[in-house]
């Protein structure tokens, strides 16, 4: 049976426009899809049934036993902390924040160690965005920055910018114009009209002389910054003032370098300066699925987007302080529940040490790195193929995603929702 | 009065205590007061050995003096408005959080936010400074507006950022981008720093030290002898790309490229 118009729920781009095939109850077939979402929908290896650790090794258990175990871990715990959220449903991340709010734990999830200091600066000054279609239909010169869309967003180019035919832009690979800043010469930048090297740690530099320029006071700016040439600065800065409508995307080369939020932030001030002289919009490229669907989620309950503390009962909002990475790193929590991540294989030694010391629950339908330091996993359906649920495309357009195939697992919502009446009932509220 | 307050041996040490009821004038009405440990409440005595010598009946009068390991005991000093806090030992996050008056000496370590939104009085650490001291809160676009805070070794990253008004002195080093968004207030480090004073709007920032990294946007209006300090600086105006109007003096003759 071919499913046409499928929402692959890999990366933030949610494509939607897959076609599926499926035969007995699997998927056989992917087209449309690049690399990263083919293997995400073809060759799923999931886990069979709950298991825990007997000391010895794994032993399988039902899902009534492992949620009796998990809600006891996390009822024991005088600090846990709630990870992840980005590889499923905004339905269940929206019982994790009650969950949290219920035990008086943090709830963080996977922008702490992405965007999470693009939304600090959003935070400061604002964000003059818009939607993708906007960009595809109307951007005539597109920035990609500390980002590698080739590698990273496969088919960004190709539906939205570079390759992708818009209303006004009507042979867009003429058309369009495409800058790229990044510290070393990647594939995105062999199809760029303009590729900008800069020194590691130099984009706040560089960020700095351009806001400079395009406000008429290139006199200050040395001959060269961060290892950019001033002409090359003035060049830029002459063609995102000629541009018609402009767009920048920046990645984790801007946030996850030295100055973080400061650097998205001085992006963002640039973008105002260039909208006295012409429309222009900065986005970010954001990683998993739904991760901008945690934002969203996580906003709509508490107020913050991220790093939401309700130890003392009412949200508390503090990165550095309140995120995951800085609670582990400081061995503050004592139980961990994981749900659609795989903090073992992303966070830093310290940050994973202190997680395979406490009690580690994951609700994960993957074997993957933490399954190696958790105590127990139990295993949801996957959102976009076994499971329907909602997910926000990386500018803020919610997009429904379907289940293709019937697998009998039960979803991440259900699962949650069970933790949580368990733990209610627990707390005799 | 002084009450002293020494820090129990704890089950898990790692576990942040939240205290923001250790000001000196909640203490005029005894010592029966809340502190969070994680997500339970306890009491002061719970976590704390307490002993208070003499009595007083304005909270100018009052010394809290914290001993024992009080290196995760956030919010000391928040809202205080009178009084003396000696910790002896390092103190956790969020120390003299919009602090309005009062002294509060730290013999050891600070941790991060140390000086927060701070309005008045002082602070002074013996040690060193964790990031974003004496800095503004998340989002928010006003600093510290008053007081003084000054450090004896070095502040990690973002010290002095939204600066407004107040005095802050750093005589170690500062890490990266001290002083970023300035708008007022006098910023002095008497140590190195690292892209200092980025979309500085206004106030004055002294660096006798080394700057590493200068940013390319501040405008070199000449050189300036400070009597007092028998050193001459490079005075700059900036940041250039946010219109600024901030004075930023650098011992020595500033920029290589120049």
């Amino acid at each position: 049976m071919l499913i046409k118009d499928v929402v692959c729920p890999f990366c933030g781009c949610l494509c939607d426009d897959l076609d599926v095939e499926v035969e007995n109850g699997r998927i056989i077939r992917v087209d449309n899809a690049c690399t990263l979402g083919s293997k995400t929908m073809v060759g799923d290896d999931r886990l069979k049934a709950p298991i825990r650790r007997d000391g010895k090794g794994w032993i399988e258990t039902t899902y009534d036993a492992a949620i009796e175990e998990a809600a006891q871990i996390l009822l024991d715990a005088d600090r846990p902390l709630l990870y992840g959220w980005s590889r499923t449903h905004g339905e269940a991340q929206g019982i994790g924040v009650h969950l949290a709010e219920l035990i008086g734990g943090v709830v963080d999830n996977t922008s702490t160690v992405c965007h999470g200091p693009s939304i600090l600066a959003i935070q400061e000054v604002g964000h003059p965005g818009c939607t993708l279609g906007q960009v595809k239909n109307r951007a005539d010169l597109i920035i990609y920055w500390g980002c590698n869309p080739i590698d990273a967003h496969p088919r960004h180019m190709s539906r939205y910018t570079t390759y992708a035919t818009g209303f006004f832009v009507k042979d867009a690979h003429r058309d369009r114009k495409v800058i790229v800043v990044d510290t070393r010469r990647n594939e995105s930048a062999d199809v760029a009209t303009e590729f900008v090297q800069v020194e590691p740690g130099g984009d706040y530099a560089v960020l700095s002389a351009l806001r400079a320029i395009v406000r008429g006071r290139g006199d200050v700016v040395p001959p060269s910054v961060s290892g950019v040439s001033r002409e090359q600065l003035v060049r830029v800065a002459e063609m995102c003032k000629n541009a018609k409508f402009g767009a920048i995307f920046f990645g984790l080369g801007l946030t996850m370098t030295a100055g973080k939020n400061k650097n998205v932030r001085n992006a963002i001030e640039l973008t105002d300066e260039l909208n006295r002289h012409t429309k222009f919009i900065i986005s970010p490229m954001r990683g998993h699925g739904n991760v901008y669907g945690t934002n969203e989620v996580f906003t709509w309950i508490t107020g913050y987007p991220y790093a939401v503390d309700f130890s003392r009962g009412i949200a508390f909002y503090n990165p550095g302080e309140t995120t995951a990475i800085d609670i582990l790193r400081r061995g503050e929590c004592d139980a961990c529940l994981v749900v659609a991540s795989d903090p073992a294989a992303h966070f830093p030694k310290p940050c994973v040490e202190h997680l395979a010391r406490i009690p580690v629950v994951q609700i994960d339908p993957h074997p993957n790195a933490t399954t190696h330091i958790c105590r127990l996993q139990i295993p949801g359906s996957v959102a976009g193929i076994d499971a329907a649920g909602t997910a926000y495309r990386m500018d803020g357009v919610p997009i429904r995603l379907k289940a293709i195939i019937e697998t009998g697992v039960p979803n991440d919502t259900e699962i949650l929702q069970r933790l949580y009446n368990r733990v209610r009932e627990a707390k005799g509220e | 009065m002084r009450v002293i307050l020494e820090a129990k041996v704890r089950k898990k040490p790692f576990l942040p205590i939240e205290a923001e009821s250790i000001i000196p004038r909640n203490f005029l009405k005894g010592t029966d007061l809340a502190v969070y440990e994680g997500n339970k409440e306890r009491k002061l005595v719970d976590l704390f050995r307490i002993s208070v010598e003499g009595t007083a009946v304005t909270p100018e009068k009052i010394e809290v003096v914290l001993k024992g390991d009080t290196s995760r005991v956030k919010r000391i000093g928040e809202y205080m408005d009178a009084g003396k806090i000696t910790i002896s030992g390092d103190v956790g996050m969020h120390c003299g959080n919009f602090m309005s008056g009062g002294d509060i000496e730290i013999l050891g370590n600070a941790d991060a936010w140390l000086g927060r939104e701070m309005r008045g009085g002082y602070i002074l650490c013996h040690g060193n400074a964790g990031h974003y001291c004496a800095s503004g809160y998340r989002g928010e676009k006003t600093g510290m507006q008053g007081g003084r805070v000054e450090v004896l070794g070095n502040a990690g990253d973002y010290c002095a950022e939204y600066l407004t008004g107040g005095e802050v002195h750093i005589h170690g080093s500062c890490g990266d981008m001290a002083g970023v968004e300035m708008k007022g207030g006098q910023f002095i480090i008497d140590g190195d720093a690292t892209r200092p004073c980025g979309n500085m709007k206004d106030g004055t920032c002294m660096i006798f030290g080394t700057v590493r990294q200068m940013l390319p946007t501040f405008e070199r209006i000449g050189t300036k002898k400070l009597p007092d300090r028998k050193v001459t600086v490079t005075v700059y105006k900036g940041d250039v790309a946010n219109r600024g109007k901030g004075i930023m003096m650098v011992k020595g003759t500033g920029r290589s490229d120049e």
